[in-house]
């Protein structure tokens, strides 16, 4: 049997098997807490009550799996240390997945509307808005994502730019950080943390290590990473067994396949 | 004249403007700063609505000209409407009818697509992932440590390979990228000046 | 209304699933629909959250006439849709695009070469610091294509091949993570929510 010219579809069954088998065993492995992770953690923790934190859903719906988690984790921690959240968006899908996180877990823990958190929705040119919240953030948002005026919410109105808010956590599933970094960062001195799918992870790292990124929070696992800070289990821990069950499986389908090359050489 | 000499001239403006007020924290400079990042926020979301008019125009081409797939085409042009009457009349707020389409629909759907790219990934490294020379030895190595280091498994497994999976995201690929990083930041500065000055004007189209 | 979302979401993921045995009708029905009900939110988010507070509030309600030059540049961008009239466009985009450019300048400096720059030279007590500066070294020698990678240059820009090729590993082993994650995601919703085979 010539195994390099297997048909693909044996592959994606033993990928099938190799996800959803683990899903239904119901083992939950335990997992160790990355310096990247910490230093984000550690940046929100530090803050104090009330400060302002803007969370910015900069991601499409393709990636909301892997990227929910990690936004779920932030809010709960923002949320648990009593911190007022502005919520924004600067991908058109994250616009309405990041409204419905944010409000669902604010019912969750009591907060209110205009008093712990605002949503501000969506702005097309993120160059242009990043950079205008800079100077105002109401000449970006005059409205919010329900169209009020979120200068009426009393705990918002002294909100005026970047001087105003503690931290900038853009959630992502591109290069969106590398922007808010470029001109948030560099021209305004904001502190950034980035939320962002695993994918993006390695383009990251030289922004952490310059000092220009807080810290990262990469992918299910960066959110498993950030769950067990807070003591919980969200979706992250949940899909840990899968997600090494997948990575055995790809190893071991990247060497049966290359031992089968050998083999067929000699 | 009105086809590429004022474009180059307004480009050049603009240019020069976004580039000088940086240095400038002049209130003058600030507020007119302020003006046109709005202008171009503006301009950019208009900019979306003509794709969106385009892509309805080849829809209704599609189908009153009966080509392939026509009848997906009025699959496509429905989707569009359904979602702009239930927009525009209902709201976009939790519990209306345009989020229940898009939490049950197109979040589902677009999920998926991107999803089956964990079978291609698969298939991709099994077919080309072959150890033929040092280079590709090294990428073998780099993807296995990064793979095994970032699951709780590899940590059991031994607590070196998460060890060395940080070394090599926060060394060697750190440099290499931090590598690329320069240089693409030197390339765009020169494409920007390019295309301030006017040298660069692919942007203009060809006629 | 939640259990017939969720049984419409089982079809519609079942039937792009469709697409992993063969190319078939009902996955091009989902991926069309999905195309129009993504187009569909584009339109109804860009006019509510974007064209009204910017343009109908501050024209209409706060009185910024101002208003009216982004407009009608913006109006322009839809000469694109007639070839005769196309070139009107380029207005609107020379704008966009010389402005973009000039404020990318100053950021792209201090961001990418600066601040890289100055980072890479602080940690030079190190060994670390010593690999990534060699590494930074030769990774930029091996995109420097005037002069023949031959000899000693020649060794360094295939040392810069090394390390290019530990990031390229690097990032494929965090794309099968984040890949495999996405389909965890789908099984999940599979497992959990539709079937509830898991709790």
């Amino acid at each position: 049997m010539d195994l390099s010219r297997i048909d693909r579809r044996y592959i994606y069954l033993v990928i099938a098997i190799a996800i959803a088998v683990p899903l239904l065993l119901k083992v939950q492995l335990p997992v160790s807490v990355g310096p990247e992770v910490q230093k984000v953690y550690d940046e929100i923790d530090s803050l104090q009550s009330r400060d302002c934190v803007m969370i910015s859903f900069d991601f499409e719906a393709s990636s909301v799996a892997e990227i929910k988690p990690v936004a779920e984790a932030v809010i709960r921690h923002a949320f648990e240390k009593n911190l007022r959240i502005v919520g924004l968006a600067l991908f058109s899908e994250g616009t309405a997945i990041g409204y419905n996180i944010i409000s669902s877990l604010a019912e969750e823990y009591g907060k209110k509307y205009g008093e712990d958190y605002i949503y501000l929705g969506f702005r097309p040119q993120y160059v242009s808005a990043i950079l205008g919240m800079g100077e105002n953030i109401d000449q970006v948002y005059p409205l919010d994502y329900l169209n009020d005026d979120w200068k009426d919410f009393p705990p918002f109105s002294d909100v005026e730019n970047y001087h105003d808010i503690s931290l900038v956590v853009s959630i992502a599933d591109g290069s969106l950080p590398t922007y808010w970094v470029e001109y948030a960062g560099s021209r305004y001195g904001q502190k950034i943390a980035a939320g962002i799918t695993a994918v993006m992870a390695t383009s990251y790292y030289p922004y952490t290590a310059s000092g220009q990124l807080v810290g990262i929070i990469g992918g299910l696992k960066g959110a498993a990473e950030y769950e067990n800070l807070l003591g919980y289990t969200g979706g992250g821990h949940r899909g840990m067994l899968a997600q090494s069950s997948g990575h055995l499986a790809i190893i071991a389908l990247v060497i049966l396949a290359n031992v089968a090359a050998l083999r067929k050489k000699r | 004249m009105l086809s590429k000499k004022i474009p180059i001239a307004v480009c050049f403006l603009f240019g020069l403007f976004g580039l000088v007020q940086y240095f400038s924290p002049h209130p003058a400079a600030v507020s007119a700063y302020s003006t046109v990042l709005d202008w171009v926020q503006i301009i950019f979301a208009f900019t979306l609505l003509v794709g969106v008019v385009s892509l309805l125009q080849i829809q209704l081409k599609h189908v009153s000209r009966k080509e392939k797939y026509w009848g997906y085409s009025i699959v496509t042009i429905v989707g569009i409407l359904v979602m702009a009457v239930f927009g525009f009349a209902g709201g976009t707020e939790r519990g209306t009818a345009f989020m229940w389409v898009f939490d049950n629909m197109q979040v589902p759907m677009q999920s998926t697509v991107f999803a089956m790219l964990a079978f291609f990934v698969a298939t991709a490294a099994y077919r080309g992932f072959r150890l033929r020379n040092v280079e590709a030895g090294i990428l073998l190595a780099a993807a296995i440590i990064i793979m095994l280091g970032r699951i709780p498994i590899g940590e059991m497994i031994s607590a070196r390979i998460p060890e060395t999976a940080e070394w090599i995201l926060n060394v060697p690929s750190m440099s290499a990228k931090r590598a690329v990083l320069i240089g693409i930041g030197l390339g765009s500065i020169t494409t920007a000046l390019r295309v301030i000055l006017g040298i660069e004007r692919s942007y203009l189209g060809r006629n | 209304m939640t259990e017939l979302g969720t049984l419409i979401a089982l079809i519609l993921t079942l039937m792009v699933f469709s697409f992993l045995y063969k190319e078939n009708p009902i996955y091009r029905f989902a991926e069309y629909l999905l195309v129009g009900i993504s187009v569909g939110y584009y339109l109804v988010i860009i006019c509510r959250n974007t064209i009204y507070p910017l343009v109908i509030e501050k024209l209409f309600i706060h009185g910024e006439y101002l208003v009216i030059v982004p407009v009608c540049l913006g109006l322009l961008m839809f000469a694109r849709l007639n070839k005769r009239w196309a070139y009107l466009s380029r207005l609107p985009l020379s704008l966009m695009i010389g402005f973009g450019a000039g404020i990318s300048i100053p950021a792209m400096l201090q961001a990418r070469i600066l601040k890289q720059m100055s980072a890479s030279m602080q940690s030079l007590a190190t060994i670390n610091g010593i690999i990534i500066l060699i590494g930074i070294i030769s990774t930029i020698t091996y995109f420097y294509f005037s002069k023949r990678q031959e000899g000693m240059f020649g060794k360094v820009t295939r040392l810069g091949t090394y390390f290019l090729m530990v990031f390229f590993g690097a990032t494929f082993g965090y794309t099968v993570m984040s890949r495999i994650s996405l389909l965890i995601g789908r099984f999940e919703f599979i497992l959990r929510d539709a079937l509830r085979v898991i709790s």
